[in-house]
């Protein structure tokens, strides 16, 4: 292991490149630390965001404006205000807010948070996208559904929500890839993500550039990642004949 | 009811958000009870510095967006070419530009290039802000150049017929047919994409840049106070929310337009 | 054929009106079905033919009049399961197939049985592929609908419906979004159901099949039934002057647009 790290310092170095920091123990550890964190927020908010995003897309198309207009004013929110606003006004607000009432006994780490915000903001994304696949379900293929028979029950999850998902899956891949590289904002909050990770270690050596590389590279396989299982869970779910 | 499935269409809530969350914050300021003075006088003292901090945002924002244009516009073009040599580095440049994360790309840009540059002999100063709106500019460039391809792809493939039946070449079609076509069908994504890099304006915080969002961090700092923190940050997010929520609306008034063409 | 039992209609509508929004599409339809008739419903588009059939099986509610499906009261019932048992009963074929796209044909067919009936998987899939070989499809039984032609999709709509063992089966225009060549596979699906003694409720243009299998055709114009009798009657010697200028339009135009494909049929009319 050690040997090959040694052979890429040198080589990298051959070509200019500073990253001799693999080579210390402690900062390679946090490192990879970070790449572990990050991956955690991955799927935390991957999780979080889909369940936020069918619970406000039920909001919305729920026919019921006391639900449907607080959630159409939250998407509208959430969309149009910067992502680090948003955090900055959970985590250095109502954090604080928080704190002050129950004391030092807060249970929201900085993780918590950016899982929360991200999840809020994606999650919006994600019921837009869930909203155009209900509403993309012909009215006629549910009317066929009833006539055979079919409580209100069976036809949401037989014929409504298999069919909504396969027009709303291309957009929730999107915004999944959005939103692994969104939670680089981890880093504003003091998470310790990959990208802060590295930025406590470039101030050490100043090799941002390399640093830079590893982060992209990073990020770079994580879309990829989710792209593929996006990719192959549309393959599954393909209807024949319907071009998707 | 189960029987009336075909009369009854989703209705669609909340025609006006805007309207509403004017509405909503109103009650909200009403429910809090008498404004306390010491909360807004130090807002109304800290707005000048906050004007100042959001029209940096904005200039950042104004800045990247042209050069974005500019640059996608150059990098769309090259992606149409017929040769593949030309078209390789377009593409590697949407893909690198389009999946990277805007606050690394921000920190990359911050942290690589120097703090001034030499042109001529002349030492010019080259200013944190700047830096930022390189960084931005970058992705939007990559996004600029993906909205090209796709407002190009969706001129049917008949109008390149036609226009190649009358025997116009290559470039004719593309300069007197396609781009005067495409240009209406870029406008929404691209408004969007303005509206996208806008909030982005917002990172520029976190590398000491003093805009808006600086500014609030300061100013929330200096006056140490629970309710001007709160009053504070959520200034800043209606600030924003008043810019670019007309952006999107009118955004989503053009495609509606478009649509029914 | 039919059965002889004519004091207990299977179907009967008394007196229906409907309306969406204020526009008035059912203003007082009387209808009678008896038990193993076959009955077509014919008249202009817009008449308000589908709307009738959609009453029949709960999909709609006429704000006024009766309708009776043996001894189910429809236009009172109000909750979910009773509407699900009047459905488990009568089938309903529409003019766009409506199979479920995300399902195989196989699955189309066994999905309401096994779920809707709760019968077992083994012997709804015995009894959707002995279906299918009745509409001639038992090959296509792993395709999905979107590989299948419009007639070959109609007749797994068909099978679908006859899967419920229903005792009568609404057709809503069944043919009207097929291509020319693909109606007469699927008329001839409905044929055979008829000659083998099932109640069917047709709304069909295509007069010449109304006229040769229904036992009774009725005559719709503007949410109302002008006049109605068997179909020798209705199609050669129409009372109403409203059903005879409908039956000119049509026949008529109709008659010309055929006349290159079938001359023997046309010269013997």
């Amino acid at each position: 292991m050690n040997a090959w790290l040694d052979a890429f310092v040198q080589w990298t170095a051959w070509l200019g490149l500073d990253y001799h920091f693999l080579l210390d123990t402690y900062e390679r550890d946090s490192f990879v630390a970070g790449a572990w964190v990050t991956v955690q927020l991955c799927l935390c908010t991957m999780a979080g965001s889909l369940a936020v995003g069918v619970a406000l897309a039920a909001a919305l198309v729920s026919g019921r404006p006391w639900l449907a207009g607080p959630a159409r004013l939250f998407v509208e929110v959430t969309r149009n205000t910067p992502t680090l606003v948003q955090l900055y006004c959970a985590f250095l607000v109502l954090n604080m807010l928080i704190t002050e009432v129950i004391g030092g006994a807060n249970p929201f780490t900085p993780f918590a948070w950016v899982v929360i915000v991200i999840s809020l903001h994606k999650g919006v994304f994600h019921a837009e996208a869930l909203r155009a696949g209900l509403e993309a379900v012909p009215q006629v293929t549910l009317e066929a559904a009833t006539s055979l028979g079919f409580s209100r029950r069976q036809r949401l999850w037989r014929v409504e929500l298999p069919l909504a998902v396969r027009v709303a899956l291309p957009s929730l891949v999107n915004n999944l890839i959005e939103m692994v590289k969104m939670t680089a904002v981890a880093s504003a909050i003091a998470v310790g993500d990959i990208t802060y990770a590295s930025i406590l270690i470039w101030t050490q050596r100043d090799n941002v550039l390399e640093l830079m590389i590893l982060i992209l590279l990073f990020f770079g396989l994580l879309s990829f990642i989710v792209n593929c299982l996006g990719r192959g869970l549309e393959a599954r779910l393909r209807m024949p004949g319907y071009g998707h | 009811m189960a029987t009336e499935l075909s009369l009854t269409r989703r209705c669609a809530p909340g025609r006006h958000p805007g309207k509403v969350l004017a509405l909503a914050t109103l009650l909200v300021w009403l429910a809090a009870g008498a404004p306390p003075r010491e909360v807004f006088a130090p807002l109304l003292e800290w707005s000048p510095a906050l004007a100042k901090g959001f029209a940096l945002n904005i200039l950042i924002s104004l800045l990247a967006i042209g050069l974005g244009t500019l640059l996608g516009l150059a990098i769309g073009a090259l992606n149409l070419s017929p040769l593949r040599l030309l078209r390789l580095p377009g593409r590697l440049w949407v893909q690198v530009f389009r999946n990277a994360p805007w606050l690394v790309l921000i920190y990359f840009t911050t942290y690589v290039f120097p703090f001034e540059i030499r042109v001529a002999g002349h030492y010019l100063p080259f200013p944190d802000w700047l830096k930022v709106t390189l960084g931005l500019a970058l992705p939007a460039s990559a996004n600029v150049a993906e909205v090209f391809r796709g407002a190009v792809a969706s001129i049917p493939g008949t109008q390149w017929e036609a226009a190649r039946s009358l025997g116009f070449s290559r470039g004719q079609i593309l300069r007197t047919i396609i781009l005067p076509q495409c240009c209406k069908r870029m406008l929404p994504p691209w408004m969007n994409l303005y509206a996208v890099i806008t909030m982005g304006t917002a990172l520029s915080s976190l590398v000491g840049v003093h805009d808006l969002l600086d500014t609030a961090q300061i100013a929330s700092n200096t006056v140490n106070r629970v309710g001007f923190t709160v009053l504070i940050y959520f200034s800043v997010l209606a600030l924003f929310f008043a810019y670019c929520y007309p952006i999107s609306r009118f955004t989503r008034y053009l495609e509606r337009r478009y649509a029914f063409r | 054929m039919p059965s002889a039992d004519l004091s207990a209609p299977l179907i009967a509508l008394r007196d229906v009106h409907l309306s969406f929004a204020d526009t008035p599409v059912l203003r007082g339809i009387d209808l009678d079905v008896q038990r193993g008739q076959a009955v077509s419903i014919i008249g202009p588009s817009g008449s308000g033919k589908s709307t009738l059939l959609r009453c029949i099986t709960g999909l709609l509610r006429p704000q006024r009049g009766q309708i009776r499906v043996d001894d189910t009261a429809v236009h009172a019932l109000h909750s979910d399961a009773e509407f699900i048992a009047l459905r488990k009963r009568v089938g309903f074929v529409f003019q766009q197939y409506n199979l479920f796209p995300h399902l195989s044909v196989l699955e189309n067919l066994t999905i309401a049985p096994c779920k809707v009936l709760g019968r077992e998987r083994r012997e709804a899939q015995d009894e959707a592929l002995r279906l299918l070989g009745k509409v001639c499809l038992e090959h296509k039984a792993r395709a999905y609908p979107g590989e299948l032609s419009g007639g070959q999709q109609q007749r797994v709509a068909i099978a679908r419906a006859l899967a419920m063992r229903p005792e009568l089966i609404l057709f809503d225009e069944v043919t009207s979004a097929l291509d020319p060549e693909t109606v007469g596979e699927v008329l001839r699906v409905i044929r055979e159901l008829i000659e083998e003694g099932m109640t069917c409720v047709l709304v069909t243009h295509e007069m010449r099949f109304a006229e040769e299998i229904s036992d009774a055709v009725y005559f719709t114009e503007h949410g109302v039934i002008v006049e109605h009798g068997s179909p020798r009657q209705l199609f050669n010697e129409p009372r109403s002057p409203r059903t005879r200028a409908f039956l000119q339009h049509t026949l008529g135009r109709g008659e010309q647009d055929r006349r290159p494909f079938v001359p023997a049929v046309a010269a013997a009319r």
